[in-house]
């Protein structure tokens, strides 16, 4: 008897959440960057500029360098520093749908492909989605 | 004021366990003040820790600020103090101080303020640099300001109040300061984030303000420094560093304008000479930064080092830096006491790191250049309604350590190609030598004066260090940071400036404080949606920066001889760099990196700092390094990886025969951390 079947099995059927996917995937949909769009002119502009060039001491969140700066995290990790401080004046208070919407928005501000399917509202699974500054190797 | 909120946790628990074990091993060595001493120094001769084996430092332990306040912070900024086996410092989005075993971080005690409304509209929140300490051998005491401007007494023993210090161990600094605070002592733009330092029985607290940027109006209120009797809070005096009527330097605000012009705060760092009595006062601009219509004249004291009575706050000396300031250099650094000999003279001196990217010397106890500093011509600019000094004081010694003005050959070129993109790019602005004005922003060009230096530095926060042994300054420098420095008149509504920074074509945007709307009294509630703006933009050529490196910078600089001994790029070259398609297999030494928020600490032999953004590499996963450099050469010799940018200055300590090492850390999606390093046990 192998053991070791049913396990690899299990691994390949079940859903991939184990770091196989990437903000190079197509993980938000054209729509969702739209919806994303109106969101941050309303809320996140102001500071960080329509642009996304940044003003004073808020970043730029479009660019080489702002991609870098998250690179070897996941986007869940941007997700929740979204979450838990931003708007500055109002952290906590965009829902998840609409930060999600404004994620997918940054990632098509940076030039990272739209899919099929809208980015997910909950941290936990955001966190299977890798950031890398350049496309992985496949 | 509302109550205390977290009050003497522990404090019973921290007596013990603090003797220290007997016997033959080196002594405690404390770190008394905000650097190190009150001579601005950021010195130990500790050297447990050295070339051989910094590479092996451990963590010791780690302290999490999330929790000090009701929402973490991404910009902590402190360094703490270290005495007798405590370690002291202010954390957190609601700046509480904590008090730690210095050995292990277990927590002792934690006091913070709930400020309310004041807390909320304080200019300057978050944590702050940290706490200051006063002890008389029997007693001893924290001190340190709230974002709200209030001095506070702790009983360093138990983190309660001091009752008998001010009212119930607090000073309302607005309350208690020679100008009535507009428009009310509540909302009143005025504080501090710095920590404060104790000279002998006084200690001595500044003010800062918003950004200068888009100030709603030129009549800010003023800037200001003061002493405070550290037994009983009252105020033993206090400096105008804007000139009242009848005040010496008052003529220099022509048409009467030192009545309706504020900042020119005294916001970093204030150092102290006791046995020579005098007090050193870095000043900022007046109000704004980049506009200085309504403030004709050369606005004294802004943009000077101000040496004043200790005990009187007299002033005994002063060197203008910037006459009649435009571009926001401020006076960022605390002012560096050291002793030096040049030419066989010994000389008391002061030297004064900048934004400019000049290291000002002078004797310390008269005011005189210790090497000459002529004026020199500068350029005039055009820009409706300024007023311009048509001189400026240029050190003739030491040469300047980082970039100062902005030529063509300051420009990326790695490669032709990009070069030809960089010189494209800034044809849309105005560029040239140190003390280019400038300019209004107009559409087919000029957007923008590009300036290396203004609002950033150069050396900003943190200031530099130094070696009272070798009489070597080491101080870092952003060597990259590049402001483009347009006017537009505000939108209705914003200022009653005829010009705030902007660019022509884009919405004019509220440049906010650092840290305003993040601290633990700012509303959670929700307000209107803000309208979008423009913002410039960073400035790039194919997403590389449009500065050349090294973008961050090292130097050492000798104080007897006035020259640069060395200078290395400080920072791993950045990710978006090394792996640029454009530069695939280009042969390329460290480049350094673009942050101003970058202190030096000295021990007996190293230079120890950290880098300011996290990279990864093949020699290093993802994180920042933590660098030691030797003090002669510059060479690296060692360095630790830590999981998030050095964003607070480091500091030393030996306590029970063990050096350690704290450095503050975050940025990113790094909440803030006190981490603190030692050698493992052998």
């Amino acid at each position: 008897m192998r053991w070791i079947i049913p396990v690899a099995l299990t691994a390949m059927t079940g859903p991939c959440w184990a770091q196989t996917t990437s903000i190079w995937d197509g993980v938000y949909t054209d729509a969702q960057a739209a919806r994303g769009e109106l969101a941050f002119g309303a809320h996140c502009a102001n500071c960080h500029g329509a642009n996304l060039g940044g003003t004073g001491e808020a970043p730029a969140l479009a660019g080489p360098q702002f991609l870098s700066d998250f690179d070897g995290l996941s986007a869940g990790d941007l997700f929740d520093r979204i979450r838990t401080t931003m708007p500055q004046d109002n952290p906590g208070g965009l829902s998840r749908d609409q930060l999600a919407d404004i994620l997918a928005f940054l990632l098509k501000a940076n030039g990272l492909p739209s899919g099929t399917k809208e980015l997910d509202r909950r941290s936990e699974y955001l966190k299977a989605i890798g950031f890398s500054a350049a496309r992985p190797a496949k | 004021m509302g109550p205390k909120v977290l009050l003497g946790l522990l404090a019973g628990a921290m007596c013990a366990g603090l003797a220290g074990s007997a016997g033959a091993q080196s002594p405690d060595v404390g770190w008394t003040s905000y650097t190190g001493d009150i001579t601005g120094s950021r010195y130990k001769p500790l050297d447990q820790i050295n070339a051989a084996n910094f590479s092996k430092l451990e963590v010791a332990w780690r302290f999490k600020t999330d929790n000090i306040g009701n929402r973490p912070e991404y910009k902590l900024e402190g360094t703490p103090l270290e005495v007798g086996g405590v370690v002291y410092a202010t954390a957190g989005s609601r700046r509480a101080v904590v008090a730690l075993d210095a050995a292990t971080g277990e927590l002792l005690w934690v006091h913070g303020e709930k400020e309310g409304a004041r807390g909320a509209a304080a200019p300057r929140q978050l944590s702050g640099r940290g706490p200051a300490y006063w002890s008389d051998g029997k007693e001893a005491r924290i001190l340190y300001v709230t974002p709200g401007y209030q001095l506070i007494a702790l009983d360093a023993k138990t983190g309660q109040r001091v009752a008998s210090f001010g009212n119930n161990g607090a000073v309302d600094l607005k309350a208690d300061s020679d100008q009535a605070i507009k428009p009310d002592l509540t909302s009143g733009e005025i504080g501090w984030q710095s920590a404060p330092t104790v000279a002998g029985d006084k200690v001595l607290v500044g003010s800062s303000f918003r950004e200068g940027f888009t100030p709603s109006t030129a009549d800010n209120n003023k800037g200001t420094a003061r002493a405070y009797d550290v037994h009983s809070g009252r105020k033993v005096w206090e400096f105008h560093t804007i000139p009242r009527k009848g005040e010496p330097g008052y003529e220099t605000w022509l048409n009467g304008s030192a009545e309706h012009t504020g900042n020119t705060g005294v916001w970093t760092e204030i150092t102290a000479d006791p046995d020579a009595g005098l007090v050193y006062l870095p000043v900022e601009s007046p109000t704004s930064d980049f506009y200085g219509g309504t403030r004709p004249g050369n606005n004294l004291y802004g943009n000077s080092l101000v040496a004043v009575d200790i005990n009187t706050g007299k002033v005994k000396w002063f060197y203008q830096f910037i006459h009649h300031e435009i571009w926001d250099y401020d006076m960022s650094s605390a002012p560096l006491l050291t002793d030096i000999t040049v030419g066989g003279k010994p000389i008391k001196a002061v030297a004064e790191p900048s934004k400019m990217g000049f290291l000002y010397v002078f004797d310390r106890i008269t005011g005189k250049p210790v090497w000459p500093i002529p004026e020199k011509k500068v350029p005039k600019g055009d820009v409706p309604g300024e007023w311009y000094a048509p001189t400026q004081p240029i050190p003739s010694k030491p040469a300047a350590y980082a970039r100062t003005g902005v030529s063509e050959s300051d420009l990326v070129d790695f490669t032709p190609d990009l070069h030809q993109k960089a010189l494209a790019l800034a044809k849309n602005y105005k560029i040239g030598p140190i003390y280019t004005p400038p300019v209004v922003s107009k559409a087919g060009g000029p957007l923008a004066t590009l300036g290396l230096g203004p609002a950033n530095g150069g050396t900003n926060w943190p200031g530099g260090s130094f070696n009272p042994q070798n009489h070597t300054v080491y101080t870092y420098a952003c060597n990259s940071c590049l402001l483009p420095m347009g006017l537009v008149p505000p939108p209705a509504g914003m200022s009653d400036l005829p010009y705030v920074i902007g660019q022509a074509g884009q919405p004019v945007v509220m440049i906010n404080a650092a840290g305003a709307d993040q601290g633990a009294d700012a509303p959670l509630a929700k307000r209107p949606p803000a309208r979008g703006g423009g913002g410039g933009g960073r400035l790039t050529v194919d997403g590389l920066p449009l500065i050349k490196p090294p973008y961050g910078t090292i130097s050492a600089i000798n104080l007897d001889t006035g020259t640069i001994e060395w200078q290395v790029a400080h920072g791993e070259t950045p990710d978006y760099v090394r792996n640029h398609p454009a530069l695939k297999g280009m042969a390329m030494p460290r480049t350094g990196q673009t942050g101003f928020n970058i202190g030096t600490l000295l021990t007996k032999d190293l230079v120890i700092a950290g880098d300011a953004d996290v990279t990864t590499t093949s020699d290093h996963p993802r994180g920042a390094m933590l660098r030691a450099y030797d003090q002669k050469t510059g060479k690296e010799v060692g360095s630790v990886l830590m999981p998030a940018g050095q964003s607070g200055s480091p500091m030393t300590y030996m306590v029970n025969g063990k050096q350690y090492i704290i450095v503050a850390v975050s940025g990113g999606n790094y909440s803030g951390e006190y981490i603190c390093y030692t050698l493992p046990s052998e």
